[in-house]
């Protein structure tokens, strides 16, 4: 009895969905707007992070050494270098790879290659380019560098050059996590409310038929199980439309994020996380409309 | 045994607000009371406490010798159950067709499908509503919705029919429809309990009369007419 009681109360819920027309528009609207913000303020987050990570990624301390430095010297250079615990890798660049990488990056503009015909010969250095494993310790690595034994044959270490661009970049990791996650707090706690009133109302608007349940005999649980399907399934279609939402906006933001991060694309990114995704907005959908049901309903039951 | 009775019963709205006050009634099974007075008299009130809407200041209330205030919340779907209201304004589900809104009172307390399959079509006949199964409140008459929710009352086969103005809104033919059905069920043996303020119909009826003034029952009187 108690699986057909259930069941009734399911398709109830399922027939107050499906009559209710407008209100149950209006209702998912409001929900879809709550779970939309919701989600984008923690992609937004997330992506912030992806393009710091990305930035922090291409920070490194360049030594570039003197022409007449035999490749072999340095190679052993970056040998002892490797043997740092501060420091996470040391890729060697040597003149030629330099020339050719200059080349491309210029993408075979023809100025620039009429430019190194003319000098005649590379006029590009061998480097090593160091990487730390955080970036508070490249000043520690710059500093063993210029006390080094090595020290005669760097023409210049280019760490000065860009340790403003790490020290600004740290700050700004630091005071988005801080705004984002004050904005999160507060965009997600006003979509809550948002949503909760407008279940409220809607039950409001049909306050009548949980009086007429009560003295038809029906138990507070029978008159609160339908409302609470009901909020399921208003929250189960704001994710299924606010999932599509949120891609769509991705697949809008990933050109402006081209190149700024790691690998791949934004939307290849998210993508690839696309079931967790949908299904937290999904969890949260569902949540907030089994809540939404039960607490709107609580007040027609004089309980 | 009574199968109503009120003990003593005042109740008191906040604010010093007296509906009813020392009321002492028993209604047995099988009887037909109208329950007269002018608006604000504390018909509603009184019927609300039987059915347990409301709960009494003092006194107690009594359905089939057990106090009603014993009862818990949780419990009293059960004595709901044994109860059959009628509404002036009918109290019908908008978005339910007839079917459904009669169906509703067995599915509450978990009949199976071939049950209410059976039984809604035999009480919509009783009640005259054959062929408009599958109609809405809206497109249905005054005294068609009326009958929806006298057969919605009856399904369950209850100890008492409780009236509450179930005239107010209906017109004469209508009206007279209604008292004809509400006498035929308690002729089958039901309890009816017939709040009204329609002078004729009550004299018509010729049965117990109950009147109630300023919350004080006035007259109590077995073949009674309305008087004020």
């Amino acid at each position: 009895m108690k699986g057909l009681k259930l069941w009734r109360t399911f398709q109830e819920g399922a027939r107050n969905y499906t009559r209710n027309g407008w209100l149950t528009v209006a209702t998912v609207v409001v929900m879809t707007l709550s779970l939309f913000i919701v989600s984008m303020t923690m992609i937004l987050g997330v992506t912030t992070g992806l393009i710091l990570d990305s930035l922090r990624d291409k920070i490194n301390i360049s030594v570039s050494f003197n022409p007449e430095v035999p490749e072999e010297s340095i190679l052993s250079i970056k040998q002892s270098l490797e043997k740092y615990k501060e420091v996470a890798a040391v890729k060697y660049i040597s003149r030629d790879q330099a020339l050719s990488d200059f080349i491309s990056m210029g993408g075979n503009d023809p100025v620039i290659t009429q430019a190194l015909e003319e000098i005649g010969e590379n006029p590009l250095l061998a480097s090593l380019n160091i990487k730390a494993h955080s970036p508070e310790q490249y000043d520690i690595i710059a500093q063993a560098l210029n006390q080094s034994a090595f020290k005669e044959d760097i023409s210049r270490i280019n760490y000065e050059k860009n340790r403003t661009a790490i020290e600004r970049l740290d700050n700004i990791n630091k005071m988005t996590r801080k705004v984002g996650l004050v904005l999160g707090i507060v965009f997600i706690s006003i979509s809550f409310l948002i949503t909760f009133n407008t279940i409220r109302i809607n039950m409001h608007s049909r306050r009548n038929e949980f009086e007429i349940m009560r003295l038809v005999g029906a138990s507070n649980t029978y008159v609160r199980m339908p409302s609470v399907f009901e909020g399921i399934f208003y929250g189960v279609t704001a994710a299924l439309v606010t999932i599509a939402l949120v891609f769509v906006s991705i697949r809008l933001m990933t050109p402006l994020t081209e190149g700024v991060i790691a690998d791949g694309t934004l939307f290849q990114y998210y993508s690839s996380h696309f079931f967790k995704i949908a299904l937290s907005i999904t969890g949260l959908g569902i949540l907030l409309g089994i809540l939404g049901g039960f607490v709107a309903v609580r007040k027609y039951l004089k309980v | 045994m009574a199968m109503i009775r009120f003990e003593n019963v005042s109740k008191v709205y906040p604010e010093d607000i007296i509906v009813l006050q020392d009321v002492d009634v028993s209604i047995e099974a099988g009887e037909f009371v109208s329950l007269v007075g002018q608006s604000g008299a504390g018909k509603s009130t009184f019927l609300k406490l039987i059915y347990a809407e409301e709960m009494p200041t003092t006194g107690e209330v009594y359905f089939d010798e057990r106090p009603i205030s014993g009862i818990k919340r949780k419990h009293l779907p059960f004595l709901r159950r044994n109860i059959g209201n009628v509404f002036q304004d009918f109290k019908l589900f908008s978005q339910k067709t007839v079917f459904e809104n009669v169906a509703y009172a067995l599915e509450v307390y978990g009949k199976t499908n071939e049950e209410i399959q059976d039984e809604v079509p035999q009480i919509l006949e009783l009640v005259g509503l054959t062929g408009k199964e599958n109609k809405y409140p809206k497109q249905l008459s005054g005294g068609e919705q009326q009958r929806v929710s006298m057969a919605r009352a009856l399904i369950r086969d209850p100890k008492v029919i409780i009236a509450d103005e179930p005239t107010g809104n209906l017109d004469p033919i209508a009206t007279k429809d209604i008292i004809s059905l509400l006498l035929e069920i308690n002729k089958l043996g039901t309890t009816v309990i017939l709040a009204t303020h329609n002078k004729s119909i009550v004299d018509k009826i010729g049965r117990r009369v109950i009147t109630l003034d300023n919350g004080r029952v006035t007259r109590d009187e077995a073949n009674g007419k309305y008087v004020l």
